[in-house]
């Protein structure tokens, strides 16, 4: 599978309080969740205002550190972002984006690629094409049950299907 | 080959799932049965209505392997929180799981309060923290809302089996130095991501000799080193405590001697000082000195990290016959906690000092929780995180021991507890 998308870039360290602040979490409803995604980081303002359905977000290293909520990746895929591409995950964002199936891949040259930069990225082979500056990086392909979990549409649909077998 | 505690339970747990010959070693993936899924009032509410979307009426696996705690914004603190709780009361009726209410405390020191928790037992919550369960020898992780709703009916759920780091602290620790300041050296020392997705054991003679609390002060804090769990094999207090707790016959957990380790540190902490996480990083860590004589606005004390009994009498020694000179806010971990503190005299000592003592629960380590911090403002907290804004925009978050926080209290600046 192969999808392209203009890039939001974002630095190291990007808590959960960052990508949906706390004050939110008592909302359940998630157009609202959707509403409020990255309002913490310093460019939320740009963000909220320009972000499109098939953008891909990039970050540094430990993106989603912090609290376990899955606020953070639903407001992410509320927004439209269809990837995120990351140095490395926190531990449980990173079970989050895979079981609301949320695409994420781990590319040690993510900060080679910058703001607005078109990116092509085929999520099974982790080869990523910068189409902006025609440079070209290999992210660490997501292995077998992961995948088949994301591609399901999720953990709940995976577990769905593998009952109904 | 040998195996890592993690690797022990894990490949007990997927039993059904593989082979019952079958090892899981560091690096497989494994559908893992679960021994408790507990739920709070934030992520509950979430999971349950995500519960009835996805499976409707359907029963949960088993009602007594389902708890439900309360212990963010309790009681209630305002309508929609209120309607959070009810969804979680009503579904807990529905579906006769366990539910532990508003008057009880931080959910995982409930869970163990109640014997719900063993040695080899895998354990979900939706709280980040639940890892500091492996001060029992249980692996215990926070998780969120899907792996709840899925793991709600199925009783079971995918892991990644981490590899394993091994820390391991000798020496005696010093007067005024305690297993916080510990945890917030190797943190100054691992980072917050020197430990992503891994599996955390800490050994050696510091360790052995701790009591829980501060086997719980380690362990809660793998989760700032970025890791999955931190396990410390009980020694034969923990297990009486489970023992005693739970009415039955207890297994302890140890690690082979030839397990295989990613990595191996090695502390000793005879000369250690008092440690302090300066805004907006817990790794972010100095010695108290460096930073003494910084004025603060508050300093509050509790959090599933130092809430025990043994942590507020550390602070209640401190601040006996003494006046804080700010705002000054205790938290008891659970109503147990509370009740023993009461009987010992710790809330006279507490109130004669001028502190204000709030119900057990996780306090200010919730956003919007009483006590929040103004712009500019500094506090002194024994919690586990000092991100930027947690605790109030533009405010100023210190990490310390309860001795710390104490000193500090009734010095109105950051101060290192020997000079108190």
């Amino acid at each position: 599978m192969v999808l392209k998308g203009r890039v939001w870039k974002f630095g190291d360290d990007i808590d959960t309080d960052q990508i949906y602040p706390g004050k939110y979490l008592p909302l359940t409803d998630k157009e609202e969740i959707a509403r409020h995604a990255m309002e913490g980081v310093p460019e939320a303002e740009e963000f909220m205002r320009n972000v499109k359905d098939r953008d891909i977000m990039v970050a540094g290293k430990n993106f989603g550190c912090g609290s376990s909520r899955e606020h953070a990746p639903v407001s992410i895929k509320g927004r439209g972002i269809v990837l995120i591409i990351a140095e490395s995950f926190a531990r449980i964002f990173y079970r989050n984006c895979i079981n609301t199936a949320l695409f994420i891949l781990e590319c040690e040259d993510a900060k080679k690629i910058k703001q607005g930069d078109e990116i092509e990225v085929d999520i099974e082979t982790g080869e990523i094409k910068n189409l902006t500056t025609k440079e070209r990086y290999k992210a660490q392909p997501i292995s077998g049950l992961e995948m088949e979990i994301m591609k399901s549409g999720g953990l709940i649909e995976y577990l769905k299907k593998r009952e109904e077998k | 080959m040998g195996k890592t505690i993690i690797e022990k339970i894990l490949s007990k747990a997927s039993k059904k799932d593989v082979s019952a010959s079958t090892d899981r070693m560091a690096g497989d993936r494994v559908w893992a049965d679960l021994d408790l899924v507990a739920m709070r009032d934030f992520g509950g509410p979430n999971a349950i209505l995500e519960y009835k979307n996805s499976f409707d009426e359907r029963p949960v696996f088993d009602g007594n392997k389902v708890a439900i705690t309360f212990d963010l914004h309790i009681p209630a603190r305002n309508e929609k929180v209120a309607q959070n709780q009810k969804i979680c009361r009503d579904f807990s009726a529905k579906m006769k799981t366990r539910l532990f209410d508003v008057n009880t405390g931080i959910g995982q020191h409930i869970l163990f309060e109640n014997g719900l928790v063993r040695p080899w037992d895998v354990i979900i919550g939706t709280d980040s923290h639940m890892n500091l369960l492996g001060a029992f020898g249980s692996f215990a992780s926070g998780v969120g809302t899907t792996d709840i709703t899925a793991a709600l009916t199925y009783g079971k759920l995918w892991f990644k089996v981490p590899e394993t780091i091994k820390i391991v602290i000798d020496g005696n620790l010093n007067e005024s130095v305690y297993p916080k300041d510990i945890i917030l050296h190797i943190l100054k020392n691992i980072r917050t991501d020197g430990a992503i997705y891994k599996a955390v054991e800490f050994t050696g003679e510091a360790v052995e000799k701790m009591s829980l609390a501060g086997r719980i002060t380690l362990t809660s804090m793998v989760t700032e080193l970025s890791g999955k769990v931190g396990f410390i094999e009980p020694d034969d207090k923990i297990l009486r405590f489970v023992h005693e707790r739970t009415n039955t016959d207890i297994k302890g957990i140890n690690a082979d001697s030839d397990a295989r380790y990613e990595k191996v540190f090695h502390y000793d902490i005879s000369d250690l000082k008092p440690q302090i996480a300066c805004p907006h990083s817990p790794d972010n860590v100095k010695d108290v000195k460096e930073v003494e004589g910084r004025p603060i606005d508050q300093s509050f004390i509790g959090s599933c990290t130092n809430g025990r009994y043994e942590d507020l009498k550390i602070a209640a020694e401190i601040l006996r016959g003494k006046k804080s000179k700010v705002r000054l806010i205790i938290v008891p971990a659970t109503m147990e906690v509370a009740k023993e503190a009461l009987k010992n005299g710790l809330y006279d000592i507490f109130l004669d000092a001028g502190g204000v003592i709030t119900n057990p629960g996780c306090a200010l380590c919730t956003t919007g929780h009483p006590g929040i911090l103004a712009p500019s403002e500094v506090m002194v907290s024994t919690s586990n995180r000092n991100f930027i804004g947690k605790l109030g925009k533009g405010a100023e978050v210190y990490l310390a021991s309860p001795a710390t926080a104490a000193a500090s209290a009734i010095e109105g600046r950051i101060t290192n507890p020997r000079e108190v």
